[in-house]
């Protein structure tokens, strides 16, 4: 078996140790450990964008978390705002689709549980239960808030095309802030700093094989999540192969020197830019509905330094270690909290555990530029490259004198 | 047949009038040198012509297509490639990979199979085959700049523009430089030929166009070119001045 075999046994034997643990794994923290796993899948489908973005293309952008809070928003909005009801309100602003309408309720900001009501909530109330009305199926939520992210970033994308390295991390971050400021500024529509609730990824439940799980369970939504990192591992494996991975890739090294050699490399730079932004709007709007809250903190500059420092260890220019550096990472940070005495005196590690992390990205960045995992995954794919390099040089030089003694 | 031309180009940066009225042709496999003194407009004239800046006024024609209001991946696949004056090669990308760039980005519907089959007879050619899996920045100086002339084997364009391919490069990779020079031409394509290594310019171009400060101030044969007074006092110079240069040098040498 050769180093390539090798690597994809290794490859299966993860993805076969992810599927298989929630149903073998039995301890009393099952929840806790499930949600990580969770939280680990959507923080690896963002990290592995953004090395698409920053480490393939080379475009280091911040406003990746903002992406992520547009699928989350879209949807969130969506299920907040859209319901369905067989008759009409006379209320709120309704159309008619067949023998159903379309309701969208009024916003009315934080107070919508004490003093003022919205317009279904009030036609609710004098309904007194005689009609159903029910939610918007939230997989369209979900659809909406990743294409929104989608369209922003063909939009960050056309602006940005001139701008290179500082200037463009300074407008991307602009970006994301502009973002989070005009989310907490809009209380009346978003709710601001109070977040807006959302359903659950499976509200009634789901029964999968037999088995009947409830709304808060975690298998359902760490099946979702962890083929949804799958899917996303596979078309960003798929494109970095591909053309597409190639002009990126050169687009990274050199804009002009790429041009030159006919690659239009604003066209590129669009594309990545949407595909990136929509994979992490659709984690964005996936991570919401299995939390059940959104809040613009969600979008906050630590959020997307938490990205980029697991890009970083887990290997900035590789999207599989950028993956699995963030998975890693969301339990290295976990792990971290247990605090521990030292001679006496207590380690509060929900305070120093930030510290630790610190630590780790700076002695990454020092000795390891490639990040922790990237090294690795090169042990088994370009290991036998230098070796190569040697032999052929050895039956090949006999050929180059002839080939410079021809040109003369 | 190959055919180049350039009407009344004008460039200005701000108040520095950079190229003015520029017009020359190249027409069929021609092997052109532009030489000039810093600052002529050698590299400037070379941006217009790829693209990658426009000009305030006049033309240029490929092929007649007019080309000088196009991007330059635009102009790479009307049919002009070149090289950079610093070795731009793609250093974290290995070196097919560097030559698969051109190929597939010229023609979009190309197998894989067929450009990795060209890449290796290029790689032949530049003596480089042994290097093929190795990133960009592990080569030498010399074999990135034979790496940029590959990709543009792989570009196949109608006109190349080698700005300065001799610079810093060790004599046996530059037999291998002149080795393609005259192959890439008797192939059937034009080239323009930067460079201040005047032997170089002398031995391998059959005419020359001569820049200084904008102007373009001769095109003819080298020989035309060496005993022209213009060229002579604004670039040239003469066997005396050459002479003078090297005493002074003796001396600070001396002291």
């Amino acid at each position: 078996m050769n180093r390539n075999q090798t690597l994809s046994l290794i490859s299966l034997i993860t993805i076969v140790f992810f599927l298989a643990f929630p149903l073998v794994y039995a301890q009393r923290d099952y929840d806790y450990i499930m949600h990580i796993f969770i939280t680990g899948f959507f923080y690896a489908i963002l990290t592995s964008s953004w090395s698409m973005l920053a480490g393939y293309a080379g475009q280091f952008s911040f406003g990746h978390m903002g992406f992520m809070g547009l699928g989350a928003y879209g949807t969130a909005l969506f299920s907040h705002y859209f319901y369905l009801s067989p008759v009409p309100t006379n209320l709120c602003t309704e159309f008619a689709i067949g023998d159903t309408y379309l309701i969208i309720k009024n916003p009315i900001g934080v107070t919508s549980s004490t003093l003022v009501q919205d317009c279904l909530t009030k036609t609710m109330a004098v309904w007194d239960g005689t009609v159903e009305v029910t939610q918007m199926p939230i997989w369209i939520g979900i659809m909406i808030g990743t294409l929104i992210g989608g369209f922003f970033g063909f939009l960050i994308g056309l602006l940005v095309m001139r701008l290179r390295a500082a200037y463009l991390a300074l407008f991307t971050l602009g970006f994301s802030e502009i973002l989070r400021a005009t989310i907490s500024a809009e209380i009346e529509i978003t709710r601001g700093q109070a977040g807006i609730e959302l359903p659950h990824l499976f509200e009634n439940g789901i029964t999968i094989f037999g088995h009947a799980y409830t709304k808060t369970d975690k298998i359902p939504p760490y099946y979702v999540m962890f083929f949804l990192l799958l899917i996303c591992l596979s078309i960003l494996a798929w494109l970095a192969k591909s053309r597409f991975g190639l002009f990126v890739r050169a687009l990274r090294e050199d804009e002009d020197a790429a041009a030159a050699l006919g690659v239009n490399t604003i066209r590129y730079k669009i594309m990545v830019f949407v595909i990136t932004s929509t994979m992490a709007a659709l984690a964005g709007a996936v991570q919401a509905h299995y939390i059940g809250i959104i809040t613009p903190n969600n979008l906050m500059l630590l959020q997307m330094s938490l990205v980029v420092a697991m890009a970083v260890i887990g290997g900035l220019e590789n999207f599989a270690a950028a993956a699995i550096g963030a998975i890693m990472i969301e339990f290295l940070l976990e792990l971290l909290r247990e605090s521990f005495v030292i001679g006496g005196i207590e380690v509060d590690m929900t305070i120093w555990r930030l510290v630790f992390f610190g630590v780790l990205l700076m002695l990454t960045l020092r000795f390891y530029r490639n990040g922790l995992i990237t090294p690795i995954i090169n042990y088994f794919t370009r290991a036998h490259v230098a070796s190569e390099t040697v032999e052929i040089r050895k039956t090949s030089d006999t050929d180059d004198q002839q080939a410079v003694t021809n040109q003369k | 047949m190959i055919e180049l031309e350039v009407k009344n180009l004008n460039k200005r940066f701000g108040g520095l009038h950079v190229l003015k009225d520029v017009s020359f042709e190249i027409k069929g496999a021609e092997l052109v040198g532009l030489i000039g003194p810093n600052g002529a407009g050698k590299t400037t004239l070379t941006n217009i012509l790829d693209g990658a800046i426009k000009p305030n006024s006049g033309t240029v024609y490929l092929n007649g297509e007019r080309i000088d209001q196009l991007a330059p991946f635009e102009v790479a696949k009307v049919g002009l490639g070149r090289t950079f004056q610093v070795t731009r090669s793609f250093r974290r990308m290995t070196v097919l990979e560097n030559l698969f760039v051109p190929a597939m980005a010229k023609d979009v519907a190309v197998h894989k199979s067929e450009v990795m089959e060209k890449a290796l007879d290029v790689l032949e050619f530049l003596t480089m085959r042994h290097l093929r899996n190795e990133y960009a920045q592990a080569l030498s100086g010399g074999q990135q700049k034979l790496l940029e002339l590959g990709r543009l084997l792989m570009l196949d364009p109608d006109v190349i523009i080698l700005d300065e391919p001799f610079a810093g490069v060790h004599p046996k990779l530059m037999e291998i430089i002149f080795g393609y020079i005259r192959r890439v031409n008797e192939e059937g394509k034009a080239i323009i030929l930067i460079s201040h290594q005047m032997d170089s310019i002398f031995t391998l171009c059959k005419r020359l166009l001569v820049l200084n400060y904008g102007d373009l101030i001769a095109d003819g044969t080298p020989d035309e070119v060496k005993h022209d007074p213009v060229v002579i006092d604004a670039y040239l110079g003469t066997d005396e001045e050459d002479e003078e240069i090297e005493e002074n040098k003796n001396e600070t040498t001396s002291q």
